[in-house]
């Protein structure tokens, strides 16, 4: 099978899967609905029908998948710009820096909603995106710039924040219950204002990340013949930066912290259809949305009461992964 | 201790840390729902005894988020509580029959385990809420705020109530049910009983000469006890008794063996969720605690206090008051302890 048959056969599967998903995200739910229920309230709109298929189902499927593609996309982007198959938005502090953020105004119970994001989710924000720019100056100021200096500074940095994370839970043991959500992240409170609010920044992103594709290509080459051959590295890199802090700063903001779809998600994408930057960027996201859709669908409906959805990404997406690597070899 | 970010959190089996490990119940739930309450310091309390809410033009009613809530004309036919002292409020005042939803940890009265469950405090299943089609939601300031915008925006009436630091806050309490209700002369009925009988109380402790200090002991891992903050330091003053760890400015705390040593205390409550956590609790204590020096260990005065009842911001703590009071003041009350 050559490469650009593989491609397609890919992109339809997953599309494929994508819509199945949201058909099944509005169909399934504790409160039983069937196929049926699901036309006659097409041709006749009842408001409760209305609250359950629109307002929570619906809502929380688009807000999965945006942040599943973001998700995603951050990581094959930070996988590209790092040229190292373990980097995952973890890495430069921003999932840490936006846990400990969240922590902290959950414990000093700083719940009031602004510019679409609830409390916790700004904080998380702007604590996620902080904690990536201190990464970066104190990576720059080492005298030039090198990646090692800056993965091992975002670890460093994504160490602390864990630990004032975990001081800050340990004397607030009141929020536990509260942060634990943002700690492993769900869609429980999934509504439209937060889709309207991420959904304009990751197009924005995902436009620009296949508009540079093609420099993300030429950096894997090395950064010294990537500059030889007229990219601008610096400018790109920069860019490369900040546009997946953004990404998975939004998400955590909107979903709290779910880890392994940043990581494994680029990894499947790649090893299906191979390394090229601009066909990877665009199916790491929708395989990432389609994946989280998945996800979630199992967070909701496994058991009674809904399970944080890191629990399903890692416990869903470690085993396929090794079923990947282990059949590439 | 050890504070696990990635643990799984399953049904049942709530996450932990740094909280009593008693408070943290696979059943019962009540002391959770205390425990992450927040008193809302800002909000102005009613203070005054008894007092029902003045009954105001319905536009000016506001919950205790200081949000305006339209009264409804007649008592809403489906409400759904979203913490099981409300529920325990709502089947006092006679509204059981329109208790539509209910947390999975509301198991007071036995009547209100058959009502559709909505889930957890934290983790309620807004889907199963809407399709209750609800007339009023109450919701406590425990339940997330966010949770609680949530389903304001689906547009349900949502009321938020709060949880006072004392025993006195009950009676805004009830009152804010009975309004929201339109319940208004069956929550003043409930709070006159409670009234009278609190007042007894506290007329026999005017007589008070000695006030036994008390440790209360949350069954479970370690001499986890009340804090200041707590109501249940309230409760022990007012049944006549000094709470060895009032001193301590949280709701829950980890006592330290060396200072129950110090502080000897005369009664020991153990909050249990059964006889036989009781007995097991109270053997730890005489046997394995190591603290046989303490008075209470020495003269057997370890008593057992109904957690669930106890565990809850709601009128059974009148019945926890008057059992406390007894037990630390027998003599006044003529029985034997």
């Amino acid at each position: 099978m050559s490469r650009k048959t593989g491609r397609r056969l890919f992109w339809a599967v997953c599309l494929a899967a994508c819509l199945a998903g949201f058909l099944l995200s509005v169909l399934t739910g504790p409160v039983k609905t069937t196929p049926g229920d699901l036309l006659r309230f097409i041709q006749s709109h009842d408001r409760v029908q209305a609250a359950i298929f629109i307002d929570l189902r619906l809502s929380r499927a688009v807000l999965a998948f945006l942040v599943g593609a973001a998700l995603a996309l951050s990581g094959a982007i930070l996988q590209g710009y790092f040229r190292n198959p373990m980097a995952d938005p973890f890495v430069v502090g921003v999932s840490s820096g936006a846990s400990l953020g969240a922590v902290i105004a959950v414990s000093l119970g700083f719940e009031a909603a602004a510019f679409g994001f609830s409390g916790p989710g700004l904080l998380a924000f702007i604590s996620g995106l902080g904690i990536v720019s201190l990464v970066y100056v104190l990576s720059l100021r080492r005298g030039g710039f090198k990646i090692e200096t800056i993965l091992l500074t975002g670890i460093a940095a994504g160490a602390l924040a864990s630990a004032l994370t975990s001081f800050f839970l340990f004397m607030r043991s009141d929020s536990y219950d509260q942060a634990v959500f943002w700690l492993l992240g769900s869609f429980q409170l999934a509504e439209w204002g937060q889709a309207a609010t991420i959904a304009p920044w990751f197009v924005l992103c995902f436009v620009a990340a296949i508009w540079l594709a093609r420099d993300m290509d030429l950096l894997a080459l090395g950064d010294e013949t990537a500059q030889a051959l007229g990219c601008p590295v610096r400018r790109v890199r920069k860019t490369f930066l900040a546009m997946s802090a953004l990404l998975a700063a939004l998400s955590v903001a909107v979903s709290g912290i779910i880890g392994f779809v940043g990581l494994v998600v680029p990894h499947w994408v790649r090893i299906l259809i191979g390394p090229g930057h601009r066909a990877l960027f665009a199916s790491s996201a929708l395989a990432g949305g389609t994946f989280l859709l998945y996800c979630d669908l199992l967070a909701r409906n496994l058991l009674p009461a809904e399970l944080p959805i890191g629990v399903i990404t890692a416990a869903v997406g470690a085993p396929f992964f090794l079923y990947l690597l282990h059949k590439k070899r | 201790m050890d504070v696990a970010l990635t643990t799984p959190v399953a049904e049942g089996d709530p996450p932990k840390a740094g909280g009593p490990p008693g408070l943290v119940p696979g059943g019962a739930g009540g002391l959770r729902a205390i425990s992450f309450a927040k008193p809302n310091r800002g909000l102005p309390r009613n203070r005054e005894k008894g007092q029902i809410i003045p009954a105001s033009a319905p536009q000016d009613f506001k919950d205790d988020l200081g949000r305006p809530f339209p009264l409804p004309e007649r008592t809403p036919e489906r409400i759904v509580s979203m913490a099981p002292n409300i529920t325990e409020i709502l089947f006092a005042l006679g509204l059981g029959d329109r208790v539509a939803g209910v947390t999975r940890f509301c198991d007071y009265p036995p009547e209100a385990r058959s009502i559709r469950r909505i889930g957890g405090l934290v983790d309620p299943n807004i889907e199963i809420i809407q399709s209750l089609d609800p007339g009023l939601v109450i919701a406590f300031r425990g339940n997330p705020l966010r949770l609680v915008d949530r389903i304001r925006k689906l547009g349900l009436p949502v009321f938020v109530l709060d949880i006072g630091q004392g025993l006195e806050a009950l009676f805004p309490l009830i009152a804010k049910i009975g309004r929201v209700t339109r319940s208004e002369e069956r929550a003043a009925a409930l709070a006159a009983g409670l009234r009278r009988r609190l007042e007894a109380v506290d007329a026999a402790m005017g007589e008070v000469r000695t006030r036994p200090k008390v440790f209360v002991l949350l069954y479970g891992q370690g001499l986890w006890t009340c804090g200041g903050e707590s109501y249940v330091d309230d409760l022990i003053v007012r049944a006549g008794g000094t709470n060895i760890a009032s001193s301590m400015p949280k709701k829950w705390v980890l006592y330290k063996r060396e200072q129950i040593l110090e502080d000897d205390p005369d009664v020991i409550f153990i909050l249990a969720r059964s006889g036989q956590d009781f007995a097991t609790g109270r053997d730890w204590l005489l046997r394995k605690a190591h603290v046989e020096s303490v008075a209470a260990v020495r003269s057997g005065r370890i008593y057992d206090l109904d957690e669930n009842a106890a565990s809850r911001f709601g009128p059974r703590l009148v019945d926890v008051l008057d059992r406390m009071a007894r037990l630390l003041h027998p003599e006044l009350f003529g029985d034997a302890p």
